[in-house]
C-alpha cells in the first residue's frame, strides 16, 4: 500500500509585487518521506518553505495538510514546525528552556516538560548535562543538535528545514547530516528540507525536488535526478558535465567544435541542442571497438578526488571532464575518448 | 620600543589633564559648599558643615527633590513603554512610514531646549493646560523619549529576529511571544533607557523653567537661588545632586552586570 499523502501543493504562487517567487507549484509529499527542495539561491526554496510553515501566505493555489487547507492557517496554528537557517535558538534561555519552549507554549506541565525535552535532547545526541548549558555557550554542532531537539519537543507533523547546516564545516556536516537522516528513521515523520548543496541533496533524500526561478522542474529519487536528468539545467546542477553543442548531419548529432559525430541517445530524435554525458561515463578508448565518436585529447591536469581523479581533457574544440577511480589505471597523456549513447542525454537548449 | 614608551607616558599626562580639567568645576562646586563665609572666596578660610545643615531642614529644597524625583520617575516610566514600541517600529517592522520615522525621530534633539521649552509653553498655552508638573513631564517626554527610543532600538537591532518567528512556530501567541522573547531580549536596552532617561530628566533645566508653573525642581530652584538669593546652599544642593545622580548611575550600572552574569 503506497503511504498516504501528509501534504499537497496544488499549483501554488507567489508573488512579490510584480515578481514571481514562486511559481504554480504543484507537488505531493507522503507521510514518513525525507523530501528535499534543491535549487540555486534565489531560485524561490526559501519563500515555498515560508509558505508551507505559514510564515507567507501564498497568492493563488492550495496548499493541504492531510486534505485540509491550510493557506490561511498562521504558523502557530500549523501542527508543523521548521529548523530556521540561523536556528534562531533563544539567547537568553538554557538549553532545556529552549527546547521545552514549544511544551511551554501548551501548558504542558513542569515534570512532564522535563521528561520530554530530556528525551529529545537523547534523540539529539546530545548528552542530559546540557539541560542547564546556556545556548549561548554551546558550540556550532550542538546548537544544531538544541534547535532539532526544540523542534522534537514541538512534535510536528512536518519537521522543515532551512538550510540548517550551511554554516558548518564540512566535516561536522557531513556527520549531522547521515544522523539527521537516523533520526527521520527513528522517529518516521515527514522531513521537508531546503537546500543549495546537491551532495546534502543526494546523501538524506527519499526524493528530491529541484527548483529554478519559483518553478519546480522535477522531482525524482536522488538516483532518478543524477541518472535520468529531464532538462540541461537539472543536469548541470546535479554536478559537472560534459555539455558538447551538436547539430543533426546524415542520421547523427554532428559536434563541429569537435569535429566528431556521435549517435543520439536511444529513443531521441537527431536534432539540434545540447548532448551531456557525466565525467564518469566518459571512457578512454584502447583497442576494441569503440561505443560511439571518438574524441582524440591529451591530459593536461589531474586533480584528486578522495576516491576518484578527475582528469581535464584538453581536445580540438575544448575541456572535457573525465573522472575514474583512483586505483585505475594511469592513462597516457595522449589519450582517445568516448561514451556509449545510452550514458547521454540530449536536451535541446 | 623607547620612543612608544615616552608616547604612551605623554598620552598618560595628557588623559590626567583632561580629566582634571573637566572635573575641577565640580571640586569647587564641593569646595564652595563647605566655606562658612556666605560667598565665595578662595582659598577658603573657614569650613562649616552648616549649609548642608540648612539644605536637609529646607522645606523649600526637600519640595523641590520631591518635584524632580515624582517628574524623573513619571518620565522614565513613560519614556521607556514608549520607547520599547518606538523601537520596534524603527527596528523591527516594515511598514509605510518607516523610512520618514526613523529621519524625524530625533528632530526634538536638535531643538534648542529654550526653544522647545517655549513652543511647548505657548502651546500648552493655547490648548489651556496648566503649567505645572505633569506639564514638565510631557515636555520632558518631548526632548527623553525619541533618545531612549534609539538606545532601545539599538538593543533591538542586536539580536537576530528569526527568534520572534521561531518561537510563533513553535506556537507561541503574539503576547507570549513579546514576554518570553522580545521583553527580556530588549531588557539590557530598556534598563539603560531607563536609567538615561531617570538621568537627564533629573539634570533638565530649559523645560522645567518654562513648563512647571509654580511648581519647582532641582535645577530650577538653584537658578533661582543663583539669580537672586545666593547662599553655599546653592553649591551643597548642587553638590549633592551630582552625588545623587553619580549614585543612581552606579547602583543602576551594578545592577545591570549582575544581571548579565546571572544570564
Amino acid at each position: 500500500m503506497a503511504p498516504e499523502t501528509i501534504l499537497e501543493l496544488k499549483s501554488v504562487d507567489k508573488h512579490f509585487g510584480g515578481f514571481v517567487a514562486v511559481d504554480r507549484v504543484s507537488l505531493s509529499i507522503a507521510e514518513g518521506e525525507f523530501f528535499t527542495i534543491v535549487g540555486p539561491s534565489g531560485s524561490g526554496k526559501t519563500t515555498l518553505i515560508r509558505l508551507l510553515v505559514g510564515m507567507d501566505k501564498p497568492t493563488h493555489g492550495d496548499i493541504l495538510l492531510r486534505g485540509q487547507r491550510i493557506n490561511d492557517t498562521p504558523a502557530h496554528l500549523r501542527p508543523t514546525c521548521m529548523v530556521f537557517q540561523s536556528l534562531a535558538l533563544f539567547p537568553h534561555m538554557t538549553v532545556g528552556e529552549n527546547v521545552e519552549y514549544p511544551l511551554k507554549c501548551r501548558n504542558v506541565d513542569k515534570a512532564e516538560r522535563r521528561r520530554r525535552a530530556e528525551e529529545c535532547l537523547g534523540l539529539a545526541h546530545l548528552p542530559a548535562g546540557y539541560y542547564d548549558r546556556p545556548v549561548t555557550k554551546c558550540s556550532g554542532g550542538e546548537r544544531q543538535r538544541v534547535a532539532l531537539a526544540r523542534a522534537l519537543a514541538f512534535d510536528p507533523e512536518i519537521l522543515f528545514f532551512d538550510e540548517p547546516l550551511s554554516a558548518i564545516d564540512y566535516r561536522l556536516r557531513k556527520t549531522l547530516e547521515k544522523e539527521l537522516k537516523d533520526i527521520q528513521r527513528e522517529t518516521g515523520k515527514t522531513f521537508v528540507y531546503i537546500t543549495h548543496s546537491l551532495e546534502e541533496a543526494m546523501i538524506m533524500s527519499d526524493r528530491i525536488g529541484v527548483m529554478r526561478s519559483g518553478r519546480l522542474v522535477q522531482v525524482g529519487s536522488p538516483r532518478e535526478i543524477y541518472k535520468a536528468p529531464n532538462s540541461r539545467f537539472v543536469s548541470e546542477f546535479m554536478g559537472e558535465v560534459n555539455v558538447l553543442p551538436v547539430t543533426p548531419a546524415n542520421g547523427k548529432l554532428m559536434c563541429e567544435p569537435l569535429g566528431v559525430a556521435f549517435d543520439p541517445p536511444p529513443g531521441e530524435a537527431v536534432r539540434a541542442g545540447s548532448l551531456v554525458v557525466r565525467p564518469e561515463d566518459m571512457r578512454f578508448v584502447n583497442g576494441g571497438p569503440p561505443p560511439n565518436g571518438v574524441i582524440e585529447g591529451e591530459i593536461f591536469n589531474e586533480y584528486l578526488l578522495g576516491s576518484r581523479v578527475q582528469y581535464q581533457v584538453r581536445t580540438r574544440g575544448f575541456t572535457l571532464l573525465v573522472e575514474r577511480l583512483r586505483d585505475a589505471e594511469q592513462p597516457d597523456r595522449q589519450i582517445a575518448l568516448s561514451f556509449t549513447p545510452e550514458d547521454s542525454a540530449l536536451f535541446p537548449e | 620600543m623607547r620612543d612608544s614608551a615616552i608616547i604612551r607616558r605623554l598620552l598618560g599626562v595628557y588623559v590626567t589633564l583632561v580629566v582634571i580639567v573637566l572635573y575641577i568645576p565640580m571640586v569647587v562646586v564641593g569646595l564652595a559648599s563647605i566655606s562658612r563665609s556666605r560667598f565665595f572666596v578662595f582659598p577658603i578660610r573657614k569650613t562649616s558643615t552648616k549649609w548642608y545643615e540648612d539644605t536637609f531642614d529646607s522645606l523649600q529644597v526637600q519640595e523641590a527633590v520631591w518635584t524632580s524625583v515624582t517628574i524623573a520617575v513619571f518620565v522614565a516610566i513613560l519614556a521607556v513603554v514608549l520607547a520599547v514600541f518606538g523601537a520596534l517600529a524603527y527596528a523591527r517592522y516594515d511598514w509605510k512610514g518607516r523610512k520618514l520615522y526613523q529621519k524625524i525621530l530625533l528632530v526634538p534633539v536638535f531643538f534648542p531646549q529654550a526653544v522647545l521649552g517655549l513652543a511647548l509653553q505657548l502651546w500648552f498655552n493655547s490648548v489651556g493646560i496648566q503649567m505645572s508638573w505633569p506639564a514638565t513631564v510631557f515636555a520632558q517626554l518631548v526632548w527623553i523619549a525619541p533618545i531612549v527610543t534609539l538606545i532601545v532600538a539599538i538593543q533591538a537591532y542586536g539580536y537576530d529576529a528569526s527568534v520572534e518567528e521561531a518561537a510563533r512556530d513553535l506556537g507561541a501567541t503574539r503576547w507570549m511571544v513579546f514576554r518570553d522573547i522580545t521583553f527580556p531580549l530588549l531588557g539590557p536596552g530598556i534598563f539603560s533607557g531607563f536609567l538615561f532617561a531617570v538621568l537627564l530628566s533629573w539634570g533638565n533645566f530649559p523645560l522645567a523653567y518654562f513648563t512647571s508653573g509654580a511648581d519647582v525642581t532641582i535645577p530650577e530652584w538653584l537658578y533661582g537661588k543663583m539669580i537672586g538669593g545666593y547662599t553655599p546652599m546653592v553649591p551643597a544642593v548642587g553638590f549633592l545632586s551630582v552625588l545623587a545622580g553619580g549614585l543612581a548611575l552606579i547602583v543602576g550600572l551594578t545592577v545591570r552586570s549582575r544581571i548579565a552574569r546571572v544570564q
